[in-house]
């Protein structure tokens, strides 16, 4: 009698079915961290943004002016401030989104289609212009 | 210590506990206190307003990256 209940139970016994997998917690996790650290690349990105727009204006319209003779102003003027938000900040966000966007890539097993770049492309954005602004503090 | 202190919503770190707010008005005290500084140094309205601006710009990175960095959920004890 006890056998055959514990074929029974043998019977109703299915096999363990894991609903969410661990790689998918990952992968969730990371994409939202990928927009947090995009946010907060944000912030930091708007300061030189905001000084490249405030010397474009100066240099329209004051005559014999343009936007890099007043960066070289800037650099020379406001040493520190010129190094910390137009070279190691876009360097720092630069290599961070990347590794961030190669994470999110490998988690999602390398894919090679426009839906990987709907995910990233505001990552892509930050490298893009924090990119730009580099090369115009290099001139 | 519990984690996280503030949550997102959008581009902005909303505070989600005691330690959360009391960032959030150290970072407005101090606009505050800036707008005041800068008003009393400089020439016109447009000259506070710019200088203030970019002190504000300054502010939320400095706020934006300290809210990211407690707002990380405490990692699983093993």
């Amino acid at each position: 009698m006890e056998k055959l209940n514990f074929e029974k139970k043998l019977k109703e016994m299915g096999k363990p079915e894991i609903t969410q997998l661990k790689h998918e917690d990952l992968l969730s996790d990371s994409i939202i961290n990928a927009r947090d650290k995009s946010v907060v690349s944000w912030w930091w990105l708007s300061v030189p943004i905001f000084i490249i727009l405030m010397l474009l204006m100066k240099s329209t319209f004051m005559p014999g002016t343009n936007l890099f003779s007043e960066m070289h102003e800037l650099k020379s003027n406001q040493k520190l401030i010129s190094i910390i938000f137009f070279l190691i900040s876009p360097v720092i966000l630069i290599v961070i989104n990347t590794l961030t966007i190669r994470k999110i890539h490998f988690l999602s097993g390398s894919p090679k289609s426009f839906t990987f770049i709907g995910v990233v492309w505001f990552n892509l954005l930050t490298i893009v212009v924090s990119a730009f602004i580099l090369i115009i503090y290099s001139f | 210590m519990k984690f996280p202190w503030f949550k997102r919503i959008g581009i902005f770190f909303i505070p989600a506990t005691i330690a959360g707010w009391l960032i959030l008005i150290s970072a407005i005290a101090f606009a505050v206190y800036s707008f005041i500084d800068i008003d009393s140094r400089s020439h016109s309205a447009s000259d506070t307003l710019m200088n203030f601006a970019f002190m504000c710009l300054i502010i939320g990175a400095v706020y934006s990256l300290i809210a990211y960095v407690t707002s990380r959920v405490n990692p699983p004890t093993p």
